[in-house]
């Protein structure tokens, strides 16, 4: 298929609005295409280049892409940026800045899919001193050869966010359309492979292809997910529940086949080389071929440490034996997806539960399982006692559904804390927020100065937005690419759920999971919170963060 | 099957002409040497290079294609010294190229041929204005404009009798012109392209070994820069799409 093709599809399918439209649209192109199209095509159509359980990454930021289109189209990376701003769609500004390209060429090739993804493979395989300087090169062969509309979803791809509407869910029933098989063995089939590029090829040859997917070892898979909720909630919908402490740790993945093993990240990216302790805890605690599903705490002293630390050790990749003395990384395990050769995801939580507890010795998390809420009660104030983030709810006879946030797996933890705070600075907006501000930059006080102290992106309704934006609009002093600076004065009361050290701010302090509550047109910019109270805040939640 | 001996000098001049643009290419050999034509990955220039038998100390070649990988030829190359004769050999039906010289006894798996780029044509254009000048003259100011811009161009004025190159950056500008001390004009007619200094410059460092560069230019029209290497014996020729500025 020829990339031009694609991107006509692309447009196709950005304009059509229904959903059933969508998946017929989609599925009438799966059947005709070959076998080795077939996956690239269907990862490309939601915007995705890699399989998910791939730990190949494009490595192309936006700034790459500004640099690479500015070349071809013969104008300043500032100037890519402007157009990017007013059409508020990297898409767009690339399909507009295509149609006068500066820099010609002896002939243009026809790109088909396929070398699409031969060169974004090669770019994702570049590494080492020379590889932004060849990752260039390959986005600027590759946009010199592109048509304007190539362009625009190429760029789009390259960003993996394509913008058409096609998610999982319209891709997973085109598959099942396509090839007449049946829906719920195509997303089975998805959960245990994680490619839908691999299902589309499995459901071409038909249902029992699909029904004989095996979880594998060093193949990721993606992690199920919890709700919010109550205790009371839960247990009237569920009865008996199997409560297991919330750790604020990180979460991981690990597979072990005979004497190797392997950890993931909650990302699905590989951490083994940073996690020796856990490597060796595990290995030493099964003789089983499994994956396991757990969290990782660090412990240092005794008490368990923020959950900073632990991602500070999942990024880490040298001098592990130095700080391994310090803190020590201790695995909570509270699930197993695959024993010896078998899938286990079908089995209810109460049946994995019990293998797990046959093949392994010692970091089993601790579970009761109760329907009487003063007992589940107490074990959760137990949990924030002991400085956990709280409680797991889990209907003890549901399945494991890799990367799904359902209704079997519910998190109870206190409400996090509010800070109010002055917003100094902003991001335009993209997409259906092109033409307001998107993510504001916060700051705290400190003996009559503004501090930065963190962004926040979530938490606003578009009309929100509208209104802070013309609040705003008037007051900015300064714009550099996306980035604005204001005049400040407005005040913004936001949610967070801990205080982090950080070196991105000058305050030295960054939030985590920053959401915005509302506006405090109440308050003044000298009431905004101290850098003195968040340190007192950053000191408090240290032991038990829950107060 | 190819068995040949050539000085190192001349077998780095050549490579280093094919590695400004490209990390791969093809070689032809026949009996009368070696030619190979390359475009870069963006289809934004060209090398053609031709080596005639007489370039090397010895040679002997069937019809053959050989799949040349430049990157690991290159770093062959840190090993050889000034005046090393060079041996190369590739047996009948062999993947493998073998390169000997002072004690150093190499074997290279050479690429595929077919898994290659396949050689370009070269575009049927007439480019009406010729110039002569020392490369290392043109090297210079290619070097002097990369200060100020990523683009230069190239002209002739007939009227003024000069051939120059200019470049214009955000706050400062620099222009080099050549009068008829200088340059040799063979044919002066009006001509004027724009290029992108990002290829020129890689191109401007092989150039700048050579006494004489023939600059051929049209008016919006792609640049060929061609001369001699290996004393006459070898011939590099590029070519270099415009750019085209938007009115």
């Amino acid at each position: 298929m020829d990339f031009t093709e694609f991107a006509q599809i692309c447009e196709q399918l950005e304009g059509t609005s229904g959903r059933l439209e969508t998946i017929d649209i989609i599925s009438r192109i799966l059947t005709g295409l070959p076998d080795d199209e077939l996956p690239i095509f269907i990862r490309f159509v939601m915007g995705r280049i890699f399989p998910d359980w791939s730990p190949k990454k494009l490595g192309i930021g936006p700034n790459l892409l500004y640099e690479g289109i500015a070349y071809v189209a013969g104008i300043r990376r500032d100037d890519v940026v402007q157009v990017i701003n007013r059409t508020g769609d990297v898409g767009r500004a690339v399909e507009e800045l295509l149609a006068q390209k500066e820099q010609t060429s002896f002939f243009s090739e026809n790109l088909t899919i396929t070398d699409v993804y031969r060169d974004l493979t090669s770019i994702a395989a570049s590494e080492g001193k020379k590889s932004q300087r060849e990752k260039l090169l390959l986005v600027r062969r590759l946009f010199t050869n592109a048509r304007p509309l190539e362009g625009k979803y190429l760029s789009r791809i390259m960003l993996e966010d394509l913008r058409i509407g096609v998610g999982e869910g319209n891709a997973r029933e085109a598959i099942a359309k396509a090839f007449a098989v049946d829906p719920v063995l195509v997303e089975y089939a998805f959960q245990a492979e994680n490619d839908l590029g691999k299902v589309a090829l499995l459901a071409r040859k038909g249902n029992n292809s699909l029904r004989d997917v095996r979880i594998e070892p060093f193949r990721p898979v993606r992690m199920m997910l919890a709700q919010q909720g109550t205790i009371n909630g839960a247990v009237a919908d569920n009865g008996a529940m199997a409560a297991e402490y919330k750790y604020d740790g990180s979460r991981f993945q690990f597979h072990k086949a005979g004497n190797r093993c392997k950890i993931y990240s909650r990302k699905l990216e590989e951490v083994t080389a940073a996690l020796p302790d856990i490597s060796e805890s595990l290995m030493a605690a099964t003789t089983h071929d499994v994956i396991l599903d757990g969290e990782v705490i660090a412990i240092s002293g005794g008490k368990p440490m923020p959950f900073q630390t632990v991602l500070r050790r999942f990024r880490r990749k040298h001098g592990i034996d130095l700080i391994r003395e310090e803190i020590r990384m201790v695995p909570n395990v509270f699930d197993i997806l695959y024993l010896d050769g078998k899938t286990l995801i079908d089995q209810p939580l109460s049946e994995r539960r019990k293998k797990l507890e046959g093949v392994l010795t010692g970091y089993l998390a601790p579970q009761i399982v109760s329907d009487d809420t003063d007992e589940i009660d107490r074990m959760y104030r137990d949990a924030l006692a002991a400085g956990h983030e709280g409680l797991m709810l889990k209907v003890p006879g549901s399945p494991y559904t890799p990367g799904v946030r359902g209704k079997n797996w519910i998190k109870i933890k206190p409400d996090v804390d509010t800070l109010d705070l002055a917003v100094i600075g902003a991001d335009w907006g993209e997409g259906k927020r092109a033409h307001v501000f998107g993510s504001f930059l916060l700051a705290c006080q400190d003996q009559d100065e503004l501090i930065p102290l963190s962004k926040v992106a979530t938490g606003f309704s578009d009309e929100q937005l509208q209104e802070i934006y013309s609040l705003l609009k008037d007051r900015v002093i300064s714009q550099q690419g996306k980035e604005v600076r204001f005049e400040p004065g407005l005040v913004v009361e936001v949610g967070y759920s801990e205080i982090q050290t950080s070196p991105n701010y000058e305050s030295g302090f960054a939030l985590r999971f920053p959401r915005f509550i509302g506006l405090r047109d109440d308050k003044s910019i000298d009431e905004i919170e101290t850098l003195d109270g968040i340190r007192e805040r950053y000191a408090r939640q240290g032991g038990n963060r829950s107060q | 099957m190819l068995k040949a001996t050539i000085d190192a000098d001349i077998l780095k001049e050549s490579i280093d002409a094919l590695s400004a643009l490209v990390t791969e290419c093809r070689l032809h050999t026949d009996e009368n040497g070696v030619i190979t034509r390359a475009v870069d990955t963006a289809n934004v220039a060209m090398v053609s290079l031709t080596l005639k038998k007489e370039a090397f100390e010895s040679y002997s070649s069937s019809k053959s294609e050989l799949g040349l990988d430049i990157a690991k030829m290159k770093n062959v190359f840190t090993m050889m010294g000034k005046n090393d004769i060079i041996t190369l050999e590739l047996p009948e039906n062999s993947h493998k190229l073998k390169i000997s010289f002072e004690g150093y006894r190499y074997s290279l798996t050479l690429l595929d041929p077919s898994t290659i780029r396949k050689d370009p044509n070269p575009p049927n254009i007439d480019l009406p204005g010729k110039v002569v000048l020392p490369g290392a003259e043109l090297n210079n100011a290619i070097k002097a404009a990369t200060v100020v811009s990523d683009k230069i161009a190239l002209g002739i004025d007939p009227q003024a009798q000069i051939f120059y190159m200019t470049a214009e950056g955000d706050t400062d500008h620099i222009r080099r012109e050549f009068g008829k001390d200088e340059v040799n004009f063979l044919n002066g007619v009006e001509a004027r392209s724009l290029f992108s200094l990002d290829y020129l410059k890689d191109m401007g460092r092989v150039m700048s070994r050579a006494a004489e560069v023939e600059v051929s230019l049209g008016t919006d029209h792609p640049a060929k820069f061609s001369f001699y290497i290996a004393s006459g014996n070898g011939r590099v020729e590029y070519l270099l799409a415009p750019r085209i500025e938007a009115d």
